[in-house]
């Protein structure tokens, strides 16, 4: 039971009134719990940081020695250590979309015609369920679907081709929990604020939907071509409908 | 404390962090987003957190801070829900179907503390209905006991005065 927090204060004596109102809050007041879908994203992405094997000391300090070794060697060589930059999981996640963006665009045929055969298959084996998906329009169009993989989590890969030819791949994956989207990257786009990042020669609009981490990428750098990205995620991201299964 | 079992503990709260959450976005998916992104600090941060303190008063304090220092930015900008709702707009959507017979009472309840101040709405509810001490609501809201004292008599006021816009009167025991 609570505490009653006005208690031994003397304008703020509890009344009648107060354990009315005290009562009615606790008893009235609707609860919302976390659904067991936030659940198991928050264990899944907290358990890689704490099932990582224990190091084992014996052979630990021969591991620490060779280190210091090797950085005496490097400040022997080259008179100091490079610059260290910190880990950065969004970044590490941009660059594996990027990659899958270059593979899809390598490796994978337009096939419009049969997406919405095949989009079911790859919806088993992605585990990400799509309702309600944009295939198109005069802009740009759905070419292909396909199952991925991005930095461990399987996902979907939705391949588009605007009208100029440009690539766009639009990738979902489980990781919404993993990373924090910046706010200085954050960019409104209409009623959106997606973070929107360049990765080598490539543009990215990233956001957060349902539990699932969604990017759009594309070698639209340009400011032009960064506005025309900016419209095709706002095709896209209102026109799609998705949850994660599993 | 291993960080096995700090993961263990921290996930306990998650019920709870959640229901603050609710309460503070107005808004089921950002809600979300809110406890994951205290969760990820959590852990990022576990380091600093003292064993044998309160772990629920610290997550609640991460939770609050981060809801503070990136979710009230778009408090200003009511169209800047990240996923496309309007701030408020679909507040409590997600809500479980309540009996007839206390929905209009529950819904009024809701709707007046939405009206509240963070600085009230918070420490009500942490004393209130997660039945947090007033030492662990004041480390939380980084003041002194007093004031938190103070803050949960005047919301309760405020309660009060909008409880009877929607015809509910408080003062009757």
């Amino acid at each position: 039971m609570a505490k009653d927090p006005e208690q031994g204060q003397g304008e703020d004596q509890p009344t009648g009134d107060d354990r009315l109102m005290s009562r009615a809050l606790r008893e009235r007041l609707g609860r919302y719990p976390a659904s067991p879908r936030l659940r198991a994203a928050l264990v899944q992405s907290l358990e890689p940081e704490t099932a990582r094997p224990r190091w084992n000391a014996s052979w630990l300090t021969p591991a620490i020695s060779a280190l210091a070794t090797a950085v005496l060697m490097l400040f022997w060589l080259a008179g100091g250590l490079p610059t260290a930059v910190p880990g950065d999981a969004l970044r590490d996640l941009t660059r594996a979309v990027v990659t899958e963006h270059a593979r899809t665009l390598s490796w994978t045929d337009a096939q419009p015609d049969v997406v919405a055969a095949t989009l079911p298959r790859v919806m088993d084996e992605s585990g990400v369920t799509l309702n309600i998906l944009f295939t198109g329009d005069s802009d740009i169009r759905l070419v292909n679907a396909h199952p991925t993989y991005v930095e461990g989590h399987r996902g979907l890969s939705l391949a588009y081709v605007d009208a100029r030819g440009h690539g766009v791949t639009y990738v979902i994956f489980p990781g919404a929990a993993l990373v924090s989207l910046p706010e200085h990257e954050r960019v409104k786009i209409e009623t959106w604020r997606p973070v929107v990042r360049k990765e080598g020669g490539f543009s990215l609009i990233m956001w957060k939907q349902q539990g699932l981490f969604c990017v759009l990428v594309a070698d639209l750098v340009s400011d032009d071509d960064l506005a025309r990205l900016k419209q095709y995620f706002v095709k896209v991201r209102s026109a799609t409908d998705l949850y994660q299964r599993f | 404390m291993s960080d096995e079992e700090f993961r263990r503990q921290a996930l306990t709260h998650l019920d709870a962090l959640h229901n603050l959450a609710v309460y503070l976005t107005r808004n089921g998916s950002e809600a979300e987003d809110l406890v994951q992104e205290t969760y990820v600090r959590a852990m990022r941060f576990s380091h600093r957190f003292q064993p044998g303190t309160h772990l629920r008063a610290w997550l609640f304090q991460i939770l609050r801070n981060t809801f503070l220092t990136f979710y009230r930015l778009r408090e200003r900008e009511p169209a800047l829900s990240e996923d496309g709702i309007p701030a408020g707009g679909a507040m409590f959507h997600d809500a479980p179907d309540q009996d007839g017979a206390s929905t209009e009472v529950l819904t009024d309840l809701d709707r007046a503390l939405s009206r509240l101040p963070e600085e009230f709405k918070t420490p009500l509810l942490l004393a209130e209905v997660e039945g947090l001490p007033l030492d662990e609501v004041a480390q939380i809201m980084d003041c002194p006991v007093g004031t938190v004292k103070s803050r949960i008599f005047r919301a309760k006021e405020r309660l009060r005065d909008y409880l009877k816009d929607y015809g509910q009167d408080f003062n009757r025991s």
